[in-house]
């Protein structure tokens, strides 16, 4: 079978039909939904609706009862959380996880992928390549941190870093693992507005320079019709819609689902 | 924040029944085999032997699954508890008063200090914040002051009850040492009393309430802190109990039993599901009758290693015990 | 005997050694990695009794014992790290302590060790050795003191552990460990296998624990099950609180203060019996943990920062 010139790239990820519950609560229940490769997707939706547990079931942190998740076409359902990394789809998370007590050079260096001075064995057997790969690993993170502002950092502790500091840390950690899927999980909670806008720039820049997916969770509905080219809208574990956010802006399902929550909660 | 199912499953009718019913009937088809196999009078010495084990075991396990289920404390100082209440009751009666009197006073004396540990050591922690490993570290610290305070006035030479520990009662083709039947009726009766309790009564209500989730029970209005030292008074007074049952049913103590039988309470308290008292009741039931049932197929001798072995294939296979609650794994 | 006796620090110094090594497998697992490690004593044990066994009953000669003994250990921490590692820190403390005592009470009853009378008669080359040391010593004015080729392979291997160890802590390898130490999801999420580093962590702790065992038994000259219960384990942790958590150099400073402590006790001249000072000392130990965890979380000569940013 031959595509027309005209037909779409495969998608990046595909989410079939995927269902998790904890002790009988349904938090993902029958979710699907495809991410177009190289574009910049919002997941939105009310608390609740599953956001959250569907990128532990993407990322590995935790399997699915039941349904399909595929990246680059294969599947990954079920593998370990480091190996769908290592596979090149990478997360953060929505309470920024930082290792406190490492440097914020460290915290860039330690997500080098491909590390020979990580190995027992290598440390001794390939010891003149693992000291290049890390030096490299090093220019790589500093020249990182200096995009994301943060090189004045390099020698801190990262337990010292502001709010905001630790989500720039935390994408810039993200991206030394050379991912072409990254899924942030509300990367903007917390975050001044102009250092959120200088995230969501680099992000943009990514996808163009770079070729990079991302898949954002977010709450200001203002930042996702601006900077998304797509949005999927989550309620009660499934995807509801999807679509552009001027098409998402006027479906009358999404406006209910955000006032049912509202009705709900009073 | 995540929505019901919109219809419960309906159960069906084995989870309709209760846990305990549940254990009972299984019991009572292992008592059933075993009696078919090696005949009822060896059966039924191995389960009357197994049911003295239980009720020390039982009872000891209960303190230590409430208190890790309340404060999150693995209490590597809870078998020194029982060597505590073994010991002041022992020292009590050797100077004349009666047995049950001194029973009674170490059961106090017990309690107190497991309170003041409260006070002095673990309030303070909780207004810190603290990690697993400094709970730990202040834990097994406890257990080597209070079993190295025991030795240093009671010396380390093994000591017992005294004279009666030879007297011994027939029922039917079964034969039971006086203190034994004593330790087996006041522990099948506790376990009993202690079940009805933590059921009916308002304190046993609140702490269960505690276990099960702490910030929902502080956001409900009950009195964490007060119910928290209740909870060491009753752990406390509970594992003195079992020290002293533990003692009537071997005979003679060493300051060093209760942490050698500590491991078995974790067995009890894993078995039935950390946190869960109900679970940590039956759990020790459980390891009771399973390391003397196993007297009729190994030697003696490896009796607690029948107990080894369940507490590591609960942790392997069952992690969340048979009746579940703290999920073990991260 | 006076405090400026040699024999007296000599002494303190074989058993400081021994504690020392132990401990440095500990730092790794807890200090390093996140590992509460419960079961060092029975990885010590399995080493102790491997090099043991190998001299009795198999006429090995000692020295070629070591290697086996360590991976005995190394082994057993596999075995033990591939089910429980899976488990919640807590849970993880409680199967390495019952592995500890399954360990101890095999031994004790199984017909294979000599149960609870134990091992004897494996150091005849060790006593062959110390002896020739001994004269070679004299020569420079040190042949009053047996101990001492004890001492000096105590504390040469010591430093060798402790010098490797450091040098491994600022490799990559050291830097994963610490990420696990801080947060092992987030390490997990940027594509590091934590089983298999913690299992790593592990199996490096065991092999410590089987060198520390085997110096154990040339200086008990027999070796018995109970000389392995958990107290032990528990004494190494007193080390590291006593050093500060996450430092080798610390173990070093830690347990020589623990046993300078310890068996300086009997200076005091206390009116009590040898057995109400042995129990003073398990009191000491434990009055150490509970105030040290309470008031200096981060260990009496640890560094402030570095804990409290990991809350």
């Amino acid at each position: 079978m031959t595509h027309s010139a005209g037909s779409p790239a495969p998608p990046i990820l595909v989410v079939e039909d995927v269902h998790k519950s904890f002790g009988g609560v349904r938090a993902v229940a029958g979710a699907s939904f495809a991410l177009q490769r190289g574009a910049i997707t919002a997941l939105i939706g009310p608390n609740g609706a599953g956001k959250t547990t569907l990128f532990d079931l993407i990322t590995g942190f935790a399997a699915p009862d039941a349904g399909a998740i595929r990246f680059e076409g294969k599947p990954i359902e079920g593998l370990p959380p480091h190996s769908v990394t290592r596979r090149g789809l990478v997360r953060t998370f929505q309470l920024t996880r930082v290792f406190a007590a490492m440097t914020v050079l460290d915290n860039m260096m330690l997500a080098g992928r491909g590390q020979p001075g990580e190995g027992l064995l290598q440390l001794i057997a390939r010891r003149t390549a693992g000291q290049r790969v890390e030096g490299e690993v090093r220019e790589r993170a500093l020249a990182a941190l200096h995009r994301f502002d943060l090189d004045g950092k390099a020698g801190d502790y990262a337990g010292t870093l502001s709010g905001g500091q630790r989500k720039l840390l935390e994408l810039a950690r993200a991206l030394m693992t050379d991912p072409t899927l990254v899924l942030l999980d509300e990367p903007m909670a917390g975050v001044n507005r102009v250092l959120g806008s200088r995230l969501l720039d680099d992000v943009e820049e990514l996808r163009r320079t770079a070729g990079m997916t991302f898949l954002f969770v977010e709450h200001d509905m203002d930042i996702v019709m601006r900077r998304a080219d797509h949005v999927i809208v989550m309620a009660e574990g499934a995807v509801i819609a999807e679509g552009s956010p001027d098409a998402i802006r006027a479906d009358p399902r999404v406006i209910d689902a955000y006032l049912g929550q509202a009705r709900s909660r009073t | 924040m995540i929505e019901e199912a919109s219809a419960p499953p309906s159960p069906r009718w084995h989870s309709r029944l209760p846990p305990a019913a549940w254990l009972a009937l299984v019991i009572i088809a292992a008592l059933a085999l075993l009696a078919g196999v090696k005949g009822p009078v060896e059966a039924g010495q191995a389960t009357i032997n197994g049911l003295v084990d239980a009720g020390y075991v039982a009872l000891g396990a209960v303190g230590l699954t409430l208190i890790f289920g309340i404060l999150r404390i693995i209490n590597f100082a809870h078998g020194d508890f029982l060597t505590l209440g073994a010991y002041v009751a022992l020292m009590i009666a050797a100077s004349g008063l009666p047995i049950w009197l001194a029973a009674a006073l170490a059961i106090l004396v017990t309690a107190a200090v497991a309170a003041a540990l409260d006070k002095l050591v673990w309030e303070p922690m909780r207004r810190m914040q603290t990690s697993t490993l400094q709970l730990l570290l202040a834990a097994i610290g406890i257990a080597l002051v209070l079993r190295y305070t025991i030795q240093f006035f009671a010396g380390s030479q093994v000591r017992s009850f005294g004279q009666d520990i030879l007297s011994a009662v027939n029922l039917g083709p079964w034969h039971l040492g006086t203190l034994q039947l004593v330790a087996l009726l006041a522990g099948i009766a506790l376990i009993v009393a202690v079940g009805l309790g933590l059921r009916f009564t308002a304190v046993g209500k609140q702490m269960r309430a505690l276990s099960d989730n702490m910030a929902l029970a502080e956001v409900t209005g009950i009195d964490t802190r007060g119910a928290i030292r209740l909870t060491w008074i009753v752990a406390g007074a509970l594992a003195a109990i079992a020290g002293i049952l533990y003692a009537a049913a071997v005979g003679t103590i060493n300051p060093n039993f209760g942490s050698l039988i500590l491991l078995s309470l974790f067995t009890a308290a894993v078995l039935g599901g950390i946190g869960n008292a109900y679970g940590a009741l039956l759990g020790g039931i459980v390891i009771g009758l399973a390391q003397e049932w196993s007297t009729l197929f190994l030697n003696a001798r490896w009796k607690p290693a029948v107990g080894f072995a369940i507490l590591i294939l609960t942790l392997l296979v069952l992690p969340r015990g048979i009746f579940g609650r703290v999920p073990a794994r991260t | 005997m006076s405090i400026l006796n040699a024999d007296f620090w000599i002494g303190v110094g074989v058993i400081a050694g021994i504690y020392g090594i132990f401990a440095l497998g500990l730092q790794l697992n807890v200090g390093l990695t996140g590992l509460l490690n419960l079961g060092q004593a029975g990885f010590m044990c399995i080493g102790a009794y491997a090099m043991g066994m190998l001299v009795v009953d198999a006429g090995w000669p000692i020295l070629a014992t070591l290697p086996v003994a360590i991976a005995a250990a190394v082994l057993a921490g596999v075995l033990v790290g591939l089910p429980s590692l899976r488990l919640r820190s807590d849970y993880f403390a409680i199967a390495t302590i019952a592995f500890a005592e399954i360990v101890r009470y095999v031994l004790q009853n199984a017909a294979f060790a000599g149960g609870n009378q134990g091992i004897i008669g494996y150091d005849a080359e060790w006593r062959d050795f110390a002896a020739w040391a001994s004269d070679r010593l004299a020569a420079i004015g040190l042949g009053e003191q047996m101990q001492l080729p004890l001492l000096f392979s105590i504390w040469l291997v010591f430093a060798l552990c402790v010098a490797v160890l450091r040098w491994l802590r600022r490799t990559p390898w050291g830097r994963v460990l610490t990420a696990i130490r801080e947060d092992e999801d987030a390490a997990a999420a940027l594509g590091k296998n934590v089983l298999a580093f913690k299992l790593q962590s592990l199996a490096i702790a065991a092999a410590l624990a089987a060198i520390a065992g085997f110096f154990l038994a040339l200086n008990v000259t027999y070796l018995y099950p109970g000389e392995f219960d958990p107290t032990f384990t528990f004494f190494g942790y007193a080390v590291l609180i006593l050093g500060g958590f996450a430092s080798y150099g610390g173990v070093v400073l830690g347990t020589i203060v623990l046993w300078t402590l310890i068996e300086g006790l009997r200076f005091l001249d206390l009116p009590l019996s040898s057995g109400e000072v042995g129990s003073l000392r398990f009191v000491l130990v434990g009055l150490t943990l509970v105030v040290l965890s309470m008031a200096r979380p981060q260990g009496l000569l640890g560094r402030r920062a570095e804990m409290q940013l990991r809350q």
